[in-house]
């Protein structure tokens, strides 16, 4: 059944991924009445699926590739409509709805089998640390994306051209204040986050924890976090050069996510 | 309905014939008044802005109201002083004209916003004097409804074409809201005040003046409500500024790339927006290359005010279409109200004949048990309406396709009785 919900959400956030594409780009803000919905109820289903897959396998922990996945979509969603609420434009949802909705597909259609292996998983403050992690990882997905869109407008108003697609983005201070502050709100996230996992691991692995890939480079993310947001603060980094460092701490943040092949503490799950 | 429309607007006369003709918004009742008070109107509306003064009427009956006497008498002119530039419509053109003048696809600067105003404030003053009833005010409504589509329908207001009003949409762009953003006024050109004027009313709330002249600064200050700043402090005074207005008659650049960069510095990166309205140029063209600048001459602005007006002009067409399609159904909703009172004097008439034929079979109906009288009432009822159906729908059908030869014959073979006994 939670697949099913899963499956609605996926077409919904579709639905909402096409429908924003005219109120954004085609100055039909009619349109919006139907993203707008139907990325509430996709975010609903989504939610409830989630929560019933976790359930189902009596854990609250998404450890399977896949459901890690899913609940970053649901995150980036839920981004997407704190945006929106704050800002009102959606013109960040011409790109993060269908990233949204990609992620959305694998663990739709093509969910993992895996079980619990590891006992350290049966404690609440793993969640903790996987989901503050993971809303972390979509504050910075946010924060590249409205630096992206500055980067546009700002080439578009220097070039002195008017009309087109672009016209329809929101305003430079507008992507500015998105991609700081999402920074600033993913920075405690990240923190918090890796403080709980390393006091988890102390326990569980001692010293030995430190040496292990994903842990260096998570911090290694961390640091690159802080000092994104320091250069942005104490220079007033904008434009390309914000988008270069935003996407260095990206490809930082999927080395690590990539790095749980390599990691000896994150094997939580084996396929039965 | 016999709708006429009389008047001059930009296209058909000059500014010294629409000024004769202008009536002010404090005379504007007293001159609807006198409209309606003509022989043969029934309704009257004038619409009169910088562009266009327009007499629409509804004519009594069959009358034919002399609008062009009307004119002559209330302004004092002569016909042939007048007559050359006059425009008369009626009924499905003038219906058109209405509503593309209310959508402003008839303004001079098609898709400005003013003129649905206008038009509203007209419709306000003629209710008031009670020179608009039944026809000029289904009329009026649609044509408030049809500028409502085409502006949420098109883009063809959406865009800013005078030089000023691109000065504060580029504004909006680069800072979002213009609350509490700083101007910095360089040169006392006009435009230059026109557009820091145009800046304040979008919330740009600190103006800072820098001039030669330190009284004309002075006087700057003073009315616009900011602060006169030495000229030659000017590069000190420079990073406060989001926007910085130049028109100075210099003939070197007054802000230079490495200004640029300097004031980018101390701003920490926060964008700074040049509108450079001299020439020769104020600001080096070469100024925009620092990032987080954006300098716009007055060329500049002028070919985003061009390429804006070009889209408007196609918007336009689309908006043209609704119009038309608008014009129809407005014109296929009064066909139909026009069949109105035929089917309701035909429901009348048969009811009538329905009832006196029960009241005279009364007594023969007497021993009836009161549910069998009411299985008569019922059947007697039932059988007027299906007797009925049909011609109505006739009725109906001929006031949908505009059939008038058969909406007559409809309403001649079935309320001839009525006729007669009126």
């Amino acid at each position: 059944m939670s697949t099913l919900w899963l499956k609605v959400a996926v077409l919904l956030y579709g639905i909402a991924a096409l429908a924003v594409l005219p109120a954004v780009l085609y100055n039909r803000p009619r349109w919006k009445y139907l993203a707008l919905p139907a990325c509430v109820a996709a975010a609903l289903f989504h939610f409830v699926s989630l929560t019933e897959t976790l359930a189902a396998a009596h854990r609250f922990i998404p450890v399977e590739a896949t459901e890690i996945q899913a609940m970053l979509a649901l995150l980036l969603a839920l981004a997407f409509l704190w945006t929106y609420g704050i800002y009102r434009t959606l013109s960040l949802g011409i790109v993060l709805l269908p990233v949204i909705f990609l992620l959305g597909l694998r663990p739709a259609f093509a969910p993992g089998q895996s079980v619990l292996e590891s006992p350290v998983l049966r404690s609440g403050w793993i969640w903790l640390h996987i989901a503050l992690l993971l809303a972390a990882y979509a504050a910075l997905i946010l924060s590249l994306l409205a630096s992206v869109l500055y980067l546009l407008q700002e080439k578009r108003l220097k070039s002195h051209r008017t009309g087109g697609w672009i016209s329809a983005l929101p305003p430079l201070a507008t992507t500015d204040s998105i991609a700081l502050k999402s920074l600033l709100i993913g920075l405690p996230c990240m923190t918090a986050g890796l403080l709980i996992g390393s006091l988890l691991a102390q326990q569980m692995y001692g010293v030995s924890y430190f040496s292990d890939p994903k842990v260096l480079l998570s911090f290694a993310m961390w640091l690159a976090y802080i000092a994104m947001i320091a250069i942005r603060r104490v220079a007033g980094l904008r434009g390309r050069r914000a988008v270069f460092l935003s996407a260095f701490v990206f490809f930082v943040m999927l080395a690590v996510w990539s790095a749980n092949q390599v990691s000896s503490v994150h094997q939580y799950a084996v396929r039965p | 309905m016999s709708l006429l429309v009389l008047g001059v607007n930009h296209n058909s006369a000059p500014l010294d014939v629409r000024e004769r003709l202008a009536i002010p918004a404090n005379r504007l009742a007293d001159a609807t008044r006198t409209l309606l008070h003509q022989p043969g109107v029934r309704e009257g509306l004038i619409l009169s802005t910088c562009n266009r003064v327009e007499f629409f009427t509804e004519a009594e009956g069959a009358g034919k109201p002399d609008l062009r006497a009307f004119l002559q008498n209330y302004f004092s002119l002569t016909p042939a002083s007048v007559e050359p530039y006059l425009y008369e419509l009626r009924e499905r053109e003038a219906v058109r004209h209405l509503f593309r003048v209310a959508s402003s696809l008839d303004s001079m600067v098609v898709g400005e916003p003013q003129i649905l105003g206008q038009v509203k404030a007209s419709y306000t003053v003629a209710r008031e004097v009670g020179a608009v009833s039944t026809s000029l005010e289904r009329l009026l409504q649609s044509a408030f409804t049809v500028a409502k589509r085409v502006r949420s329908e098109t883009e063809i207001g959406s865009s800013s074409v005078s030089i000023a009003s691109v000065a504060v949409d580029l504004a909006h762009r680069i800072f979002g809201s213009l609350q509490g953003k700083q101007v910095l006024l360089v040169g006392a050109g006009k435009m230059s005040q026109l557009a820091a004027r145009h800046l304040m009313q979008h919330g740009a709330t600190q103006v800072l003046i820098a001039n030669r002249t330190a009284s004309r600064a002075d006087a700057l200050a003073e009315e616009f409500h900011g602060l006169a700043v030495p000229f030659d402090q000017l590069k000190e005074h420079a990073p406060k500024a989001d926007i910085i207005i130049t028109s100075t008659g210099a003939h070197e650049h007054v802000f230079t790339r490495t200004d640029a960069e300097r004031i980018l510095q101390r701003r920490k990166g926060r964008p700074v927006f040049f509108i450079d309205i001299a020439v020769p140029r104020d600001v080096d063209p070469a100024a925009n290359i620092v990032e987080g600048a954006f300098v716009y001459s007055i060329d500049d602005l002028q070919q985003v005010a061009a390429a804006n007006q070009a889209q408007r002009s196609q918007e336009a067409a689309a908006a043209e279409k609704i119009i038309a399609l608008e014009v129809d159904r407005f014109q296929q909703r009064l066909q139909t109200l026009d069949a109105v009172p035929a089917i309701l004097s035909l429901q009348q008439h048969a009811e009538q004949l329905r009832l006196a034929e029960l009241d005279r079979a009364r007594n023969k109906l007497a021993s009836l048990t009161p549910e069998q009288q009411a299985a008569v009432e019922a059947l007697t009822r039932s059988m007027m309406n299906k007797f009925l159906h049909a011609p109505m729908q006739g009725l109906r059908d001929a006031a949908n396709s505009g059939d008038m030869d058969a909406l007559n014959a409809v309403r001649a073979l079935f309320t001839r009785d009525e006729e007669k006994k009126g």
